[in-house]
Parts: C-alpha cells; structure tokens; sequence
C-alpha cells in the first residue's frame, strides 16, 4: 500500500532499535554507534563542499540511519552508503551533482578525517573505480532496501514557524544554536525514532535552556505543538551526549577496514577478559 | 509507519505481478503489459533502465515516484506498488487503453463540444490536484494524458514534475514538450510556477477543438515566432519585463488576432478561457481552480459522461503509448 501525503516519517520500533542488524552480525552497539556518527559527519562535511543545501545533507543522513536499521554495517560498507545515501539525496532534493564531484569531495573529507597527506585522487585509478562502482550500488540498495521510502520530512521549516511563534527569531543566539542541534542531531537516532516537529520542540527547547531564556508554561509551550517533555528531555539528551565523547578519526569505512578493527578490538579485549 | 526491510517487501510485492508483454519503451524505461495474479487486473509494469553507471538511477525514476507517492486523485495515474527485481527498479502503474492524442488524431471520431468540455474538466482536476499538492508536472501535452477504459482521463508521465513554491530555488527551463511550452520557458526563465502547465492546458484546449496541434514550432525560436503570429508579439505592456528575461530575443511585431477568427465555430464562454490560459503574463494567467470555476463548467452543453466519450476502436498493441512516442524526432525535447 502506499502511503498517502504525509508530513510523517516511518519510524523504527523499539525492537528494530533494540536488536540492529550490525548487532546480530556481530558489531560492538558502541563502535556502530560511532561507524553512524561518522559517516553523517562525513555527509555534513561533503555537502557543505559540495555546495549543497542542508535539507540535501539532512535527507542522505537521515537515509544512512534508516539503512542500517534494516541492513548490517558488515555487509554494506559505511563509505559506500554514505556517498549512495548522499547522490541520492541530491537527487530528492533537486540539486543533483556529479557522481566524480562527490567522490573527489568524499575521498578529500575521509583523507581529511583520518590525517591522511592530501594527494588528489585520480580519475583513473583502481580506487576510484571503486568507489565509482560502490556509490551506485549502494543508492540502489538504499532504494531497495528501504523499499522506495526515501522521501524525508525535516524540522527544519517547523523550527523557523516555532521561533516566530514564541517571538525568538530576534534572540541573538537562540535561532542558530537551535539550527545547529537539529544538524548535529542528526548523527543520533532522534531522525528515526521520532516525528519532525517534536524533534523542532527539543532543539528550541534545549537551546532556550542553554541561554536561559523562560518560554511560556501556563500551559507548557511545548503542548501547544503536540509534543511532551518526555520526548524532549529524551531527545536533548541524545543530542548533548554527542559532545561528551568524539569518535576516534581511524573509524573502519569499509568492510575489510572494518574486518580489521574488529579483530584488533578482540585481540586487545579478549571475550571473557576484563 | 515502520521502517520496512525492503528486501522481503520486494520478494513478495515482485511475485503479485506477471509481465506479460512489452507494450512501449522510453528514454528511461520499457513498458510491459502486466496482471495481477490474485485479482487479474491489468497493469501497466514501468522497468527502468539502470544500466547507466554514469549518473546512477535516473532523476525522472526518482522524480516520477517522488510525485506520485504524494498525489492520489481519480484524475492522476494511480502508481500501485514499487519493487525491484535484482538490478531493475519496477513500478506498477493502472494499466490505461489509449492517450489524447489517439483520440484526437483518430479521424473517424466526431467531438461533440460537450466532450471537448468532459476533457477540460478532467484535465484540470487532475491538475489542479498536483498543484494544490505543491507538484508541477511540466510535460503536460495530449500523448500523456491517458484515458481508462471507463473514459476517465488520467494525467501521467511524472518524469519531469517536481515541486515548487521554493520562491529562491532555479529550476531548468528546458522544460516541457515544444509545442505546449510556455513561453516564460522559451525565454528561459529559472523562476516559475503553475503558469507553466497552465499554459500547455491552453494549447491542449486549442487542439481539441483544432484537432491539430495549436502551435507547432520546428525550432525554439520557430516557437516563439509561431506563438507570436498566432497571438500578437506581447508588449511591454501586456507582460512587464519580459524583455529581462535570460535568453530573451526580440521578435517582430505581430499584430494581436483575436481568437474567434481561428475558432469560428465554438462559444464565447469556451475562447474567453482559453484566451486566459494564453495570457502572455505568468502571473496574470489563470489558475487550474480559477479554471475549474470558469463559467465555461457552469454553461451548457454540460459535459459528457467519461463512460460516454468518443475512443478510438481498441487494439491492445496500442495501449500504454506514453512511453514510446517520446523518441518520435522533433516531439520531445
């Protein structure tokens, strides 16, 4: 059946999000958790060289975690989907680039991110040709596996409504900093597990905290967008905790790397040792 | 809703339907004739071509999904089910007889200005369902209107629809086949609207009752040049700023004819909307809701039935046309 025009996302259920595929193959719940994290950090980046607009980067990341709650970070390596998540998402969001453009921009940030020198990657070498084929394997293995739900809906536009709402579009930093949670919350699992405007709410909410601005609570702001502090608090806490711990910069990106690390993990903590 | 593991909906979606034979091929896609099995209801099956690794799964497959998954209306292509089949995306469309094109090419049919006004209506609704939604189609002409069994016309083709209302965002102007283009487009504005499709309404309007294409250029400037014969060049007046526009090129004078002198035989009620739809200035040209309310709908004749509407005999070969006359020359752009 499919679904009707709707401002709603599909979400994960508790299991889904309980039990990953990764998990079940084998995949430490806090290195996916960081494999997640730094492959939207890496999306971010590429699209702000890329020129992209944010609801393009915020579409591919979104893809990248829905992917891997219906498929394992052992078989589908991260890098791959990342650039298929983003290509794709460029596509959505009509702004399409060129399939060499995101791989130079991608094979620059990844070189980046792991202090490799610099050296410009050429159009005719072995690695690019790999990471040509892996792009578009993956985009239709996003569209596959996803079964075609790739349309996105984003915070976004509601936060820009909720600011003008409570009269903060003037506030000298509220505006931004709540901008920036919802970027930044993207690498968290908030984009799945809930719907765009309680993912709005907690953004304001946590930035208004952290300026210490008093918002209306006769009734609870909140209430008047259908949201719940429950979710709000649960949300900001998902949010903060990205700047309590960074992924290391040598997180594995694809399967032999990951292969790799996974084995190091094990000789360095063998099962049972402690 | 859930996040589904497509890779079990698509085994079991791919064994709903058996494609039985190719009925059309396009520039992104083969067309097949399909069932489905449990109920026996033809299908039209869309495969589209994914072998081109060089800019990955087309953009009109993305785009004709991303629209019809948003739009469900009597008057729009229903799109049942999307699945894939090892490297092949597939989407299952209602399977429809023939286009408006047939129709109106077929000489052994009569139109009767009550059917002219069945089809206008049903065009619109359909439109005016995508605008409303915030969808442009942008390749609207009579070969993509199609027409069930029932008579109900159907808007399809949605490889070029996208959305629109971003007042900041350019979108191409090499939009739209030649005959039906606006001429904003022609001009090559990056900044449109509704005005787009509205205007290929006019020319569709103008065809039915011509029974020949309205406004058939060689050229995109021989477009401009035939539109500017058949309606007067515009002036200033008639379309502030024109003159602004990128690929602007100026033309020779022609004087304005006013339409009755081409359509004789048709009511004023009927030249009055299409002059709207024609009205040189985007912003000034009418809406698909300002259409839809036209007196046009309220005079009489009253519309014909769908049921009712005059089709050309049916040869199944025939069906599904869409997709295979976009590779005639000189047709698409």
């Amino acid at each position: 059946m499919a679904p009707r025009l709707s401002l709603a996302n599909p979400l994960v259920t508790a299991d889904q999000l309980e039990t990953t595929p990764s998990g079940r193959d084998g995949v430490d719940p806090a290195l996916e958790q960081q494999l997640r994290c730094t492959g939207c950090d890496l999306i971010q980046a590429a699209g702000i060289l890329l020129g992209l607009p944010q609801v393009a980067m915020a579409t591919a990341q979104v893809l990248v975690q829905r992917f891997y709650y219906v498929s394992s970070f052992t078989k589908f390596a991260l890098r791959d989907t990342i650039m298929g998540a983003l290509f794709l998402a460029c596509k959505i969001e009509e702004s399409p680039r060129k399939v060499k453009d995101i791989i130079n921009v991608f094979d620059y940030v990844i070189k980046k991110k792991q202090d490799l020198p610099i050296i410009p990657l050429e159009s005719f070498s072995p690695l690019f040709y790999d990471m040509k084929n892996g792009l578009t394997v993956a985009e239709l293995q996003i569209l596959k596996r996803l079964a075609f739900n790739v349309q996105v809906q984003l915070p976004y536009a509601l936060l820009v409504n909720y600011l003008q709402c409570l009269g903060l579009t003037q506030h000298p930093r509220i505006p931004q900093m709540s901008w920036n949670y919802l970027n930044d919350g993207l690498r968290t699992n908030i984009y799945v597990s809930y719907q765009p405007p309680i993912i709005a709410c907690a953004a304001l909410f946590l930035a208004a905290r952290q300026c210490q601005v008093k918002l209306p609570d006769q009734p609870p702001w909140w209430t008047v967008f259908d949201s719940d502090l429950r979710d709000l608090v649960n949300i900001a806490g998902h949010i903060l905790s990205l700047y309590h711990t960074q992924p290391p910069p040598d997180i594995p990106l694809t399967l032999p790397e990951l292969e790799e690390y996974q084995s190091e993990i094990l000789k360095a903590h063998p099962p049972g040792a402690i | 809703m859930r996040v589904e593991i497509g890779e079990d909906m698509n085994a079991r979606t791919s064994a709903k339907y058996r494609k039985e034979k190719k009925v059309g091929e396009g520039t992104y896609a083969n067309v097949y004739q399909g069932v489905e099995v449990a109920t026996g209801r033809l299908v039209a099956l869309k495969k589209i071509k994914v072998g081109d690794f060089k800019s990955g799964l087309d953009m009109s497959a993305i785009r004709e999904v991303k629209a019809l998954r948003e739009l469900h209306h009597p008057n729009v292509i229903q799109l049942i089910d999307v699945f894939s089949h090892k490297t092949n995306l597939n989407l299952v469309l209602e399977f429809l007889d023939t286009d408006l094109e047939m129709v109106i090419k077929d000489t052994d049919l009569i139109f009767k200005p009550d059917d002219i006004k069945s089809w206008m209506l049903m065009t619109l609704r359909g439109l005016y369902h995508c605008h409303r939604s915030w969808v442009l189609h942008r390749d609207l002409k009579p070969n993509n209107l199609l027409i069930a069994s029932d008579g109900q016309l159907k808007l399809a083709d949605f490889g070029l629809a996208r959305d629109y209302g971003d007042a900041t965002a350019n979108m191409t102007s090499q939009v739209v086949t030649r005959w039906y283009r606006a001429p904003e487009l022609l001009f090559g504005a990056k900044k449109y609207g509704y005005a787009v499709d509205m205007w290929a309404v006019g020319c569709i309007f103008a065809e039915l009752m011509l029974r020949t294409p309205y406004l058939p250029g060689d050229s995109d400037m021989d477009q401009l040049n035939t539109m500017f014969r058949a309606l007067g060049t515009p002036t200033d007046e008639d379309w502030p700023n024109h003159t602004q526009l990128p690929d602007y090129v100026q033309f020779k004078q022609y004087p304005r004819t006013p339409l009755t002198t081409l359509f004789t035989a048709t009511t004023p009620d009927s030249i009055d909307l299409m002059e709207k739809m024609l009205v040189y200035n985007p912003i000034k040209r009418i809406t698909a809701l300002e259409a839809l309310n036209h007196p046009y709908f309220q005079n009489l004749p009253r519309p014909t039935a769908p049921k009712k509407l005059p089709k050309p005999a049916l040869n199944i070969n025939e069906g599904q046309v869409a997709e295979k006359r976009r590779l005639d020359p000189g047709k698409s752009i």
